[in-house]
């Protein structure tokens, strides 16, 4: 046979393939070795990755359904939800409650069953149950992953001031006095904390001094010891006359379950509430003989009374009667209907 | 006792020996040290030759012929691609047990028992990289292997029923690989199956596709049961289906013999089983000798690809509710993909490829030229490469780059930053995306800045470049995308986490506005380049952490 030009390839002797078969078992074995060697750094780097990528799915699960009551920053809004940004949280509210458990097992929890509403909560809101094992519309990887990314406040939450020494010494320790002196310099990380009603802490009083932030600027200077002072809530705080419907949308938090800026399409249901964008399309056709008012008005004050399809009942308050005027409720369902409602 | 007198001659030290030398025989099925030796050292056999009796006696030897014709010895006759096959599933075997001790196919654990694997198991990741490397090799391996024997014409007689259960090895063996990608349970296994059963769907009549359908998903959707029945595919049904295949494949062969290089005997003929003395090469010690240090060579290649390059994607965890953008199938099977974009799912998803398999199956009979030399066989050699060429064109249809394109906005962050997968932004990583504000219709950077930055980070003033030369491209091709104003966000969102924000706004033909923004996040830690495939080994340089 003719000899292939390739043929100076060919390795013949039995020997040179034992060899070469030896090399490459020298050359698995030191790949391996490197491997080895390298193997406890790449572990850790691999748990901080996993880490790291569920905080960002964290993030984005709170900026859809966190945000519109705890606030963009987790601050908390104040009379709508606590502050989970906040040293208080990280540092005293556990104590506080009695929690024997992990931070992370008291937040992954509270965000899966949620909190029941209390006759007369501080909050104009309560807090969703988030759990699909509960009703809601969560994952459990999903409720570890938000858990994750509140944690990840940590850091930033223990920097935060609880009133500064220098502070403290112009404002006295008791008291809601503002900051008078011109000397002080502004304290750009205060604890946005609001204390609870039902849970006073029960921190010494001389050792902590809170500082009670609204949010913004209003807040910077406000301190006071927590025994002190509490901030009203939000029913306390309701105004005179009627308050006008975008406003009552953001404090009753209704936003915090239903998007008013998204249409509900197949593809795109709103959680934990249905999208309501296209609400006065809809809302005609949902129960024979109410025509879109009627309807709109009975799922506020009776969630009960119909319940949209694919969603459970019992996640919506059913106490906005009792918190918002008739005529508030009225004006409220127009501006949802409004199909020209400003974005 | 009577001792026997032979023995009584011997001292202790020849018993001894005598018993090692007949221990070595058993161990070796009947190759004494001696005959060992003189293997070794590359002398040939006595007569009778004392090296056959291992095929007689060995269980494993006596399915492999005792001597081959030298010419198909050759490894550019067969590539030993058939060998290689059948070694990749035993080392499919092998790792994959090791991953199923981390592993428990249930929704709730599946993603978990995955990150664990990855960063608590001592070369977990190891073997999880090898385990997927391995797969997609045995199919290309196997697919080469298949060319190999079209080219040689070897499916001809007496072969039809050998190319026949190979057609069908190459169909369990992509099955077996397709069932083995949902057990990670990402967002990739998740949708790649959705699509795949769904294909059973339209199988007519409906009754029948709806219930194929049923049955692989074992609910409506894919969950807890769908699961359990893709693993017990993987680890259990599929692969006993193959051993079972492998044998007959491997009795067919040595039957016959492998084929001879076409020159090599008349055509029509088939001289293969009849070896002149003067061409045989025993197997033992030769062609062992050869297939043993070939295979240990490959498997030097696989753990050092694995070690240093490979590194097998996973994506987040399945979310049944949320479809990504440009799902796709594992890559073997783009070309259906490809063909489910221009025809509908009954003529792509189950004629086609039902037609396709059957012209596979069918060579043997649609091929009656009996000759197997190349230049007799110039039309089914052409008709091979242009199977090939159009197999590939399908392919490239399969991918994101052909027929479906969403709205011009979503499509540029998509580029950017895709919902799954890494991209530009996920490649440069949280340290060099600096925090801004950068406006495609302003300068993007400040002239200090960019110089600055050209030198420090040049990958942060690609991706703007590329930010904006998108918006620019998408400006000139879409009517519906006019006066694009792009802007890029990076904030700090928390410590350790930016948000990269991306707020598009535009107007259409018509002069209306439109607007489209979107979030993503990027912690410090997260690394992405598997994503591609590939080892990420910038964990080495990042600085140790306080803990
Ligand atoms: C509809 C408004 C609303 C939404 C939406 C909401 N929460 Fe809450 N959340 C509350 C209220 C109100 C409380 C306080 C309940 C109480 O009175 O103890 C609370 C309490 C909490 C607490 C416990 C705080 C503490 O100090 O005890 C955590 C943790 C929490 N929420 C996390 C979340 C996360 C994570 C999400 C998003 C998945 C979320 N919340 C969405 C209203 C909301
Ligand atoms: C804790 C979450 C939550 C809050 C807060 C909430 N809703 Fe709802 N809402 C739901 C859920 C869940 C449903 C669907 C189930 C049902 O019909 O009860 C719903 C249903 C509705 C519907 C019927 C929607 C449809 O598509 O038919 C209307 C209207 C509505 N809510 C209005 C409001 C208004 C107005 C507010 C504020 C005053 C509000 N909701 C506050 C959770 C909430
Ligand atoms: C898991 C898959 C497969 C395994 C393990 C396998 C194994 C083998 C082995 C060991 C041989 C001996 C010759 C050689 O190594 O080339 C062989 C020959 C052969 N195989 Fe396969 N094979 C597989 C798939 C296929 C496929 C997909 C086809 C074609 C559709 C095929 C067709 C053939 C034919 C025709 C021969 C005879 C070659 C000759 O006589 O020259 N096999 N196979």
């Amino acid at each position: 046979m003719r000899k292939p030009w390739y043929f100076w390839l060919y390795v013949r002797s039995p020997i040179t393939k034992i060899l070469l078969g030896m090399l490459a078992v020298l050359i698995s074995f030191a790949a391996l070795a490197a491997q080895g060697m390298f193997e406890n750094k790449r572990m850790e780097a691999q748990t901080d990755n996993w880490h790291g990528r569920s905080v960002e799915k964290g993030a984005e699960i709170f900026s859809s359904n966190c945000y519109t009551c705890h606030g963009v920053d987790g601050k908390g809004l104040p009379g709508v939800a606590p502050a989970l940004h906040s040293r208080y949280f990280f540092t005293q509210r556990m104590k506080d409650v009695g929690w024997a458990g992990s931070l992370h097992d008291y937040i992954a929890l509270t965000v899966a069953a949620g909190r029941p509403s209390k006759s007369k909560s501080q909050w104009s809101q309560v807090m969703p149950t988030w759990s699909s094992k509960y009703g809601g519309p969560m994952r459990d990887d999903q409720v570890e992953q938000v858990t994750q990314f509140v944690l990840n406040w940590q850091e930033d939450a223990l920097t935060q001031d609880w009133g500064t020494p220098a502070i403290t010494s112009t404002t006295g320790v008791s008291g809601t006095g503002g900051v008078t002196g011109t000397t002080v310099t502004p304290m750009v990380n205060l604890d946005p904390f609001q204390p609870f009603h039902d849970g006073p802490s029960k921190a010494p009083t001389n050792t902590i001094t809170y500082t009670v932030g609204t949010l913004g600027a209003a807040a910077v200077g406000t301190t006071a010891a927590l025994s002190a002072t509490l901030p009203q809530s939000a029913e306390a705080a309701a105004p005179a006359g009627p308050r006008p419907p975008q406003e009552l949308y953001t404090a009753m938090a209704c936003s915090g379950c239903h998007k008013i800026d998204q249409d509900q399409t197949p593809d795109n249901q709103g959680q934990p509430g249905p999208n309501q964008g296209n609400l006065h399309e809809t809302a005609a056709t949902r129960v024979s003989g109410e025509d879109a008012e009627t309807y709109v008005y009975n799922s506020i004050v009776n969630p009960s009374a119909f319940v949209v399809p694919g969603y459970p009942d019992g996640i919506m308050p059913k106490d906005f009667k009792t918190k918002m005027s008739e005529e508030e409720i009225r004006s409220l369902v127009k501006w949802i209907l409004d199909p020209n409602r400003p974005k | 006792m009577a001792v026997q007198p032979e023995v009584k001659n011997k001292t202790l030290l020849e018993t001894a020996l005598g018993l090692a030398d007949d221990t070595f025989t058993r161990i070796t099925a009947g190759i004494s040290a001696g005959e060992f030796r003189r293997m070794l050292r590359g002398e040939a056999p006595g007569k009778p030759n004392p090296r056959l009796k291992p095929h007689t006696e060995a269980f494993l030897l006596h399915i492999k012929p005792t001597y081959y014709h030298e010419s198909v010895t050759r490894f550019t006759h067969t590539f030993r691609l058939g060998l290689l096959s059948t070694y990749l599933f035993f080392v499919e075997t092998i790792t994959g047990l090791f991953l199923m001790i981390w592993y428990a196919p249930s929704p709730d654990r599946a993603y978990t028992d995955m990150t664990r694997l990855l960063s608590n198991v001592p070369f977990g990741q190891f073997m999880r990289d090898l385990h997927r490397l391995g797969a997609e090799m045995m199919i290309v391996v196997v697919v080469a292997h298949m060319v190999r024997t079209y080219l040689t014409g070897s499916y001809k007689p007496p072969r039809q029923f050998t190319w026949f259960t190979g057609v069908l090895l190459l169909v369990m063996t992509l099955f077996l690989s397709f069932s083995g990608y949902l057990l990670p349970w990402d967002q990739l296994a998740f949708w790649a199956v959705t699509i795949g059963t769904s294909m059973a769907d339209a199988v007519p009549p409906q009754i029948v596709g709806a219930t194929v359908n049923l049955l692989a998903r074992g609910a409506p959707d894919i969950s807890a049961n769908g699961l359990l029945r893709f693993y017990l595919l993987h680890v259990f049904f599929l692969p006993l289906l193959l051993i079972l295949f492998f044998f007959v494949h491997y009795y067919k062969v040595v039957h016959f013999g492998i084929s001879l290089p076409a020159q090599e005997e008349e055509v029509g003929q088939d001289t293969a089983s009849k070896v002149p003395a003067d061409r045989r090469v025993y197997y033992l010690p030769d062609v062992l000798l050869d297939e043993t240090m070939f295979l240990i060579g490959f498997t030097a290649l696989m753990i050092v690809l694995t070690v240093f390059f490979f590194q097998a994607p996973l994506e987040s965890i399945a979310n049944p509710q949320s479809t990504p953008l440009h799902t796709v199938a594992p890559w073997y099977f783009y070309w259906l993909q490809g063909l489910l974009k221009i025809a509908n799912k009954m003529v792509a998803g189950v004629i086609l490829p039902g037609v396709l398999l059957g012209l596979l199956a069918g060579i043997p009979y649609l091929d009656p030229n009996p000759s197997r030399r190349g230049k007799d066989r110039r039309v089914a050699i052409i008709s091979g490469i242009i199977a090939g060429v159009v197999m590939i064109i399908w392919s490239w249809m399969g991918t994101p780059y052909y027929a479906v394109r969403a709205a011009p906005a979503t499509e540029i962050v998509q580029e950017l930053i895709p919902e799954e997968g890494a991209g530009l932004v996920r490649e440069l990583g949280y340290a060099r995306l600096p925090n801004g504000i950068y406006d495609t219709t302003k300068e993007m950077l400040p002239e200090a800045t960019l110089a600055d930055y050209e030198k420090t980070n040049p990958g942060f003033v690609e991706l703007l470049h590329e930010f904006k030369s998108l918006t620019a491209e998408f400006d000139k091709e879409d009517k519906d995308f006019n006066e694009p104003q792009s802007i890029l966000t990076i904030s700090q969102e928390q410590p350790h986490l930016k948000r990269i924000q991306w707020t598009i706004t535009w107007k259409d033909a018509k002069g209306k506005d439109g607007k489209f923004t979107r979030s993503f996040f990027i912690h410090e830690d997260s690394m992405y380049w598997e994503q591609y495939g590939l080892r990420d080994f910038s964990y080495l340089s990042k600085p140790e952490k306080a803990k």
